[in-house]
């Protein structure tokens, strides 16, 4: 090596050389990292990001009544915008958001609800607003380069056809919420999923929903797909759909019947469980929550001190009242503790303790054997039964027996228990020990004991069919979306089955037949169409007398048949926040007429000469 | 008895090889996935390179040392150059950096590196005799600044950086005091470290710091530079009563902090918002992932997806859907390493490898001292060049937006590069000639 020339530093140039080597050195070694030790992480990555899946949303399941004719629920057609928040610049966010919040006619606030912060560089489109009419969409498509990361897609909303007191059956859709997903995200949900919130709808979401398809796109940076990755796609499976037992036309005579009165009625098939109608008012519409004004809908029906989200007829209970003494007579029977021909004497009333308990009618009923003790509903044969015969171990008993105090197991979401007090309980509940006037009260159904309507129904149908009652249900049949084939049928599912006599029952049957024929209800029950058999209920309500009565009427027809499969039981309840016009027995009036006469409400009320109910 | 014409066939051979892997990976980032070739860069970078060649070759035929008589001339040329670009320039990408008709341009930025590097060799070599003086430091800085300031007025900072390695290699290799040296490179990243910092812990932490009052709020800079300027009074009185050396440190230190504080200032007041923002996600990619962000993270993944053998030829995934910015150009190494993977990787560092190892060497063996400085200028412009480009596209550098030499699209920057070879080889040819 020659010497460099003067005023050149050697050892500076051969750092630099030492200096380049380091360098490259250094270099290859990180990139050895990267592209070696570390590949298979950047390999993912690199899938992740050029790969996007877009849901095809699946066709939600229509719901039909029992004749499968006409849906009670369908889909109509109509979009859903969604932002894919990853694709609109930041910069313009605000823009985008406050212009497209205009079109749509929300707030911009909403749109920032959902898509928060941590969404910002998700490509997964977020649904911002559904049910947009076509319009709108084409709005939106002719200004597209205005909204940088939006898109729409098809989304039909959901339909109620049938709107009244239906909807507690149907229940509505909406939009899952963060804490619903968090429980549901295994089973396949996802954000912008839509989940039945309350009704058939929540109960067999799974069903109606179906399976959302996936269309793969491979995309480039600005989401354009860039090849055909069709091959790949799942396509949708339509929710299946669902047929209930519902009878439309029964359905609307009960709501008819009941009219607009705080309460619930339940008509079942005892033969096999199935709820012909199901009605409980006040309602609420649910297609109203597909519109705009849907939260305010949704918080004005929420507050409503009527509380017109609550299915009276599975999520209320109420003091039985004088219902309960079908369960006092069929014990007293079943017991044989008290002959038959046996007589208690009413006076209108019964000293017990340091108290007088007083019977309805003030007069008293005079001498009177069980037959007529139920017809006429005495509370003072009751009283004595109770507290003399069969005391409060055997009658807690047989309310169990008759199903009181467990949930039937229907088919829709919420159903309450009631309540069957017993000494135990008392002492638990209130820490003070069971008296004699708790059984006194109790013998006459009041007191602390709580029966919803679906569980006086299935009372009755105990004892239509003589011991044995079936699980009460509202799905019939689930059937294929496209060729109505149907897929699985419900069977009858025994709920409880009694070792009570049959013979028992029998009598019992011919004693509510008596109620009718010649007891409480013999003025009320005027329908000529077929035989009830029947228990009515007057509850006071509240401590105080404040001279409110609620009303029940626990009954079925007819009252003997061959064929048990035309057997109904009609169980009605007339909240005491009504102005009493002792309507349960009136309105079970006019749906047995209805029903076996096949007659619509008005030709009910015509045909039972109802002049009070004509317009 | 070596032939004189013998050329220096493992520079040519590597600079040769780079431009035809640039030619195919310029192809390949014009290609979609679907196989439609939707830009013809490959092919302008063609004509480009045979351009490039004959210049290069024509370079060959006369003594380098012809090119020192020019150098001022050529110097003040280009400058001229520069103000005319700021001037009538067309816009490319934000910068007024273009200057040309139609669809040909140049870039005067890029071609000024030379000239600024022959007559900064010429300078240098003058004052070879004083080459230890402050003042001969201070003009050679003034010198490379005048460019680099125009450069940012564009505003190109990648570019404008180019020359700063130039400079100090250069100033190094001539034999300028280091401590000069080292005052302007320490100062430089205190500069940087204090135009930065302030903004990178609010982005990221959402909170201020006291630290970064301290020097970013212009009252406090003030109290700063008066106090520091105190201690300096009262040092330099020592030092001149005393005699002591450490009290020079001292000063030598204090001249540091004042200057990178002012220098700091100066800088959040030239910097826009965006290259702030860069340099930011340099330090963390993840601070902005769609955004700024957005380049190097799909970069350091097309990087990282390619694997050791790469995804093939034309097969790349982040390239082809483009995700990836500016592949032609800025991220022309992440196609080749997703392509061709680790071993293609590895065999563009060994070309460049080659190239400057070859550079320098040829510089150890040059006959006279305009020969080395000019050389050590080129060889500092390539290596800073590789590191920055590469380094970005493996994410450990910050997006600055310079080409990577010889293998980018576009025909300034080639031509530079070929111009740099050229010399060097010319170095080379005429290392035995007096």
């Amino acid at each position: 090596m020659r010497t460099a020339p003067v005023g050149v530093w050697q050892g500076r140039i051969i750092f630099i050389i030492v200096l380049v080597i380091v360098t490259f050195l250094g270099y290859g070694t990180y990139i050895f990292s990267l592209q070696v030790i570390n590949a298979t992480e950047y390999q993912q990555k690199a899938q992740r990001v050029a790969r996007r899946v877009i849901p095809i949303p699946a066709q939600r399941g229509k719901i039909y009544d029992r004749y499968a004719e006409v849906p009670l629920v369908m889909n109509i057609p109509s979009f859903a915008v969604d932002i894919i928040p990853a694709e609109v610049p930041d910069a313009d966010r605000n823009r985008v958001y406050s212009d497209l919040a205009e079109i749509l006619g929300i707030q911009t606030e909403d749109i920032r609800k959902s898509i928060p912060q941590r969404y910002h560089h998700l490509y997964q489109p977020v649904e911002v607003k559904s049910g947009v009419t076509f319009g709108t969409i084409t709005e939106l498509a002719e200004r597209i380069n205005d909204f940088p990361g939006v898109t729409w897609h098809n989304k039909p909303i959901r339909k109620y056809l049938e709107i009244g007191p239906i909807s507690h059956i149907l229940g509505y859709v909406g939009r899952i919420t963060t804490e619903e997903l968090q429980i549901l995200y295994n089973k396949g949900y996802d954000i912008n999923s839509a989940l039945g919130k309350s009704g058939i709808e929540k109960q067999y979401d799974e069903i109606l929903r179906g399976k959302d398809g996936e269309r793969y796109r491979t995309v480039d940076v600005r989401g354009r797909s860039v090849v055909d990755s069709s091959s790949l796609d799942v396509p949708p499976v339509n929710g299946k759909n669902l047929v209930l037992t519902i009878d439309s036309r029964i359905q609307a005579l009960s709501e008819k019947a009941l009219g607009e009165r705080i309460g619930s009625v339940v008509v079942l098939k005892p033969a096999t469980g199935e709820i012909l109608a199901l009605v409980s008012y006040p309602w609420f519409d649910p297609n109203q929550f597909y519109t705009d004004k849907a939260k305010e809908v949704f918080t004005k029906l929420s507050l409503d001190p009527s509380f017109p989200f609550l299915n009276r007829a599975i999520q209320s209970s109420y003091a039985p009242a004088s219902t309960f003494k079908v369960i006092m007579t069929t014990a007293v029977l079943e017991e044989e503790v008290f002959p038959l021909n046996k007589r208690v004497t009413c006076t209108g009333e019964l000293p017990y303790g340091d108290r007088i308990f007083h019977c309805h009618r003030k007069a008293g009923h005079g001498s009177l054997n069980l037959a007529e003790g139920l017809a006429e509903s005495c509370n003072i044969f009751f009283w004595t039964m109770g507290s003399e015969y069969l005391g409060v171990e055997r009658i807690t008993e047989y309310a169990r027996r008759f199903g009181l105090g467990v949930r039937s197991g229907i088919d829709i979401p919420g159903e309450i228990k009631g309540l069957v007090p017993s000494p135990q309980w008392k002492e638990i509940q209130y820490n003070v020990k069971w008296v004699g006037g708790d059984t006194m009260n109790i013998s006459i159904g009041q007191g602390d004991l709580l029966v919803s309507p679906i569980q006086m129904a299935n009372m009755v149908a105990m004892v239509v069919n003589s011991g044995i009652t079936f699980v009460p249900h509202i799905l019939k049949e689930v059937r294929d979306p496209v060729s109505g084939e149907v897929l699985e049928t419900v069977e009858p599912k025994v709920l409880q089955t009694s070792s009570i006599r049959k013979e028992t029952f029998k009598t019992v049957q011919d004693y509510m037949r008596g109620v009718v024929s010649n007891g409480t209800a013999r003025v009320v029950i005027t329908t000529k169409a077929v035989d009830v058999a029947a228990k009515t209920g007057t509850g006071e309500v509240g401590r105080n007398q404040t001279e409110q009565w609620s009303s029940w009427f626990a009954s079925y027809a007819p009252y003997k048949t061959d064929d048990p499969d035309e057997q109904v039981v009609v169980a009605v309840n007339v909240e005491g926040t009504n102005e009493w016009e002792w309507w349960a027995p009136k309105a079970a009036n006019i749906i047995f007429q209805g029903i076996f006469a096949n007659q619509t409400y008005e030709e009910a009320v015509d045909a039972l000469n109802l002049w009070y109910l004509r317009n | 008895m070596r032939n004189r014409l013998f050329f220096d066939f493992p520079l040519l051979i590597s600079t040769a090889s780079l431009m035809i892997i640039g030619i195919l990976f310029i192809y390949s980032s014009g290609v979609t996935s679907d196989g439609w070739v939707f830009s013809n860069e490959y092919i302008k970078q063609i004509i480009w390179a045979f351009l490039g060649l004959g210049i290069l070759t024509a370079l060959l035929f006369f003594d380098y040392n012809r090119y020192r008589d020019l150098s001022s001339s050529l110097y003040i040329g280009f400058i001229l150059l520069l103000v005319i670009t700021l001037l009538i320039g067309k816009r490319v990408n934000g910068a007024r950096s273009w200057l040309g008709v139609f669809d040909f341009g140049i870039q005067p930025s890029e071609f000024t590196k030379i000239a600024t590097m022959l007559f900064l060799a010429h300078f240098l070599e003058s004052r070879k005799n004083s080459i230890q003086k402050l003042s001969t430091f201070s003009i050679s800085l003034g010198i490379v600044m005048l460019p680099v300031l125009l450069i940012l007025i564009q505003p190109d900072m990648g570019t404008a950086l180019v020359y700063l390695p130039i400079f100090f290699v250069m100033t190094l290799v001539a034999g300028a005091r280091l401590r000069y040296i080292l005052f302007l490179f320490i100062a430089g990243m205190l500069t940087i470290f204090m135009s930065i910092f302030p903004a990178y812990t609010e982005m990221l932490l959402h909170r201020d710091l006291v630290f970064n009052d301290i020097i970013s709020n212009p009252q406090y800079i003030m109290i700063d530079i008066v106090a520091l300027s105190i201690i300096g009074i009262i040092a330099f009185i020592g030092y001149r009563w005393l005699k002591k050396g450490y009290y020079y440190w001292i000063i030598y230190s204090l001249l540091i902090l004042i200057s990178s504080l002012l220098g700091s200032v100066l800088v959040r007041m030239v910097l826009k918002d965006y290259q702030m923002t860069r340099l930011i996600v340099f330090l963390d990619p993840g601070v902005d992932p769609q955004g700024a962000g957005w380049n190097v993270i799909q970069s350091i993944t097309a990087v990282g997806s390619g694997g050791f053998s790469g995804k093939g030829f034309l097969q790349g995934t982040q390239s082809h859907y483009r995700f990836l910015p500016q592949q032609s150009t800025d991220f022309i190494f992440s196609i080749i390493a997703e392509e061709w993977g680790f071993l293609g990787s590895i065999i563009i560092l060994l070309l460049y490898g080659i190239i400057l190892i070859r550079g320098m060497f040829i510089l150890l063996h040059s006959k006279d001292t305009f020969g080395v400085y000019v050389g050590s200028g080129i060889v500092a412009m390539i290596f800073f060049h590789v590191i920055i480009n590469i380094g970005m596209a493996i994410g450990i550098m910050p997006v600055t937006g310079i080409p990577l030499m010889f293998l980018s699209y576009g025909g300034s920057s080639l031509w530079t590069g070929l111009i740099g070879v050229g010399l060097l080889l010319n170095i080379h040819l005429r290392r035995y000639s007096y």
